[in-house]
């Protein structure tokens, strides 16, 4: 069975900001992998090449056995590929339920009656379904972090890609975000989550990476890659970087 | 009198601005495409008018009946084709694209149809009109032209709010990325609202060719006041487009009540009043940029 994302010599240069570098990954079906690395390393640019938003240079992102270099955004989604954004992007002119509904029916390709359930299954499964009927604009951090994982999870996806959706939360609501992306993972859906918020990667991830400089310098299971010397340099590397007065 | 039959005048003719001005306003707000040849589309509507009219044995005024589905297909194409390139590229590309497109149909109109001035003629039609009081004079052919851009502009409204294609059409006007990843495929849905941007300027450019002569160059003269009832009534809302369209009309009636040579110009110093203190326009839910 060939992995369910497999990543071979990925690159991609804006200029002369190199953002990925020959980047190779396999995730199995059902897998929960966490992604680590500084800021600027090219974790989102990563998401933006598998999700379809940005084209690489040269290499393949592979889904599901099959070639996805040249699909867009729309068709990667329909495939299977769900993503958050680390800013949440709700269409705002429409209600919380209208959001997913959207998702469901665009993404998962359901109908009438299905597309509903499935839009209603999603809000339930993200805790959002009491407020199913509000407009998206009203919506606080929490929720609007949740309207995306729901989102995401309406269009029925099999590698749900999680964009630091943990950032900015206070901890029980991390812990309830955690529950929420475990249950995921638990139906079967494969996870692959960059996060800052490393407790909650801990919680749900049985690997992880580490990306630095668009280049993957660490693989393995969270306390190794985190007790790793690579990795140790890297982040003592930043917070470096940052007391040195501008 | 004479300054309400000024007024009434003013809505009627904003009435046929707001049609003429409304498929600006869908092309803009959905797609970010500022369409230089509205005009001149509107233009080619009423030549085709003139011309399937006596093929098909049609009365001119039912002419519609074809040439708003043949607009609304030639819509369709055009954003799946030339317009969605042009967009693919920048902002920018599109704004050469449709000033091309405006120069290309107006050469070709001129080629085809020569520059002499047309009409569509609906006989008595434009004639009739009601008259409560021998200053004032309501023509029956304004109030339906208003009638129309009333009901096409509700429909629309219901269109984008109530239907799912509609709300889908909002959504990637509002973040085309995140739509994408939904999993929505945003070139159809923009073609589906550049089908029915066509299909509205067809309606009004026979509208036009039936109030007045006009010939190739008519479109790019009739463009600056679709703008000005976009921008006054604000970008992005419909109801505000014919608000605008309904403002500048009375604008132009009011000014030329004061003097006949100040009619335009009343209109456009509306325009600039409202870009200066309100540049989001009446009813804008963002700015004019």
């Amino acid at each position: 069975m060939p992995p369910l994302l497999h990543l071979q010599d990925l690159s991609k240069r804006f200029g002369q900001v190199v953002i990925a570098d020959g980047l190779n990954l396999e995730v199995e079906p059902g897998a929960a992998v966490g992604i680590v690395g500084p800021n600027g390393a090219g974790k989102t640019s990563l998401f933006g090449l598998i999700s379809g938003d940005l084209r690489p240079d040269h290499g393949a992102v592979r889904f599901g056995g099959r070639t996805i270099n040249r699909l867009d955004g729309a068709a990667r989604c329909r495939a299977g590929i769900g993503r958050t954004y680390q800013v949440p992007r709700p269409f705002e002119g429409l209600t919380v339920f209208e959001n997913v509904l959207l998702a469901a029916q665009q993404g998962a390709g359901a109908k009438k009656n299905a597309s509903y359930a499935l839009a209603g299954q999603a809000l339930f499964r993200a805790r959002l379904s009491a407020e199913a009927n509000r407009s998206a604009a009203s919506l606080g951090l929490l929720q609007r972090k949740r309207l995306e994982v729901a989102r995401a999870l309406a269009s029925r996806p099999r590698l749900l890609l999680l964009d630091e959706v943990a950032g900015g939360l206070t901890d029980p609501e991390v812990r309830e975000l955690v529950e929420i992306v475990r249950a995921a993972n638990a139906d079967g859906v494969a996870i692959v989550w960059i996060e800052h918020v490393v407790r909650a990667l801990m919680a749900t991830v049985d690997r992880l990476v580490c990306l630095a400089g668009g280049r993957f310098i660490a693989d393995g299971t969270p306390t190794d890659v985190l007790a790793s010397p690579a990795v140790r340099e890297v982040y003592l590397g930043t917070a470096m970087d940052l007391e040195v007065p501008a | 009198m004479a300054w309400v039959n000024a007024l009434l005048q003013g809505i009627l003719i904003g009435g046929f601005y707001a049609l003429f001005a409304c498929g600006l306003s869908l092309l803009f707000g959905v797609m970010g495409i500022i369409n230089l040849a509205h005009g001149d589309l509107a233009v080619i509507a009423a030549f085709i008018a003139l011309t399937i009219a006596p093929a098909t044995g049609l009365p001119i005024v039912w002419s519609f009946v074809l040439v708003v589905p043949i607009f609304a297909i030639g819509g369709y194409l055009l954003q799946r084709t030339l317009l969605q390139a042009s967009l693919d590229r920048s902002p920018f590309t599109t704004l050469l694209v449709t000033f091309g497109l405006s120069v290309v149909i107006e050469n070709v109109v001129l080629e085809v149809f020569t520059s002499n001035g047309q009409s569509l003629n609906i006989g008595s039609l434009i004639a009739n009109s009601f008259n409560p009081s021998t200053a004032i004079s309501i023509s029956y052919f304004s109030l339906v032209v208003l009638a129309i851009a009333v009901v096409v502009l509700a429909c629309l409204q219901l269109f984008l709010s109530k239907t799912m294609t509609g709300r889908l059409i909002r959504a990637v006007a509002d973040d085309r990325e995140a739509a994408q990843l939904s999993g929505a495929n945003y070139r159809h849905l923009f073609a589906i609202a550049a089908a029915i941007a066509f299909a509205t300027v067809a309606l009004a450019g026979m509208a036009y060719g039936m109030y007045t002569e006009f010939s190739f160059s008519s479109g790019s003269a009739n463009l600056l006041f679709a703008f000005e009832a976009v921008v006054i009534g604000g970008i992005g809302s419909l109801w505000g487009t014919l608000v605008g369209g309904v403002v500048l009309g009375i604008a132009q009636q009011v000014g030329a009540q004061i003097n006949p040579a100040y009619q335009i110009l009343a209109g456009h110093l509306v325009f600039l009043a409202v870009l200066a203190i309100r540049p989001r326009g009446l009813f804008g839910v963002r700015a004019a940029t």
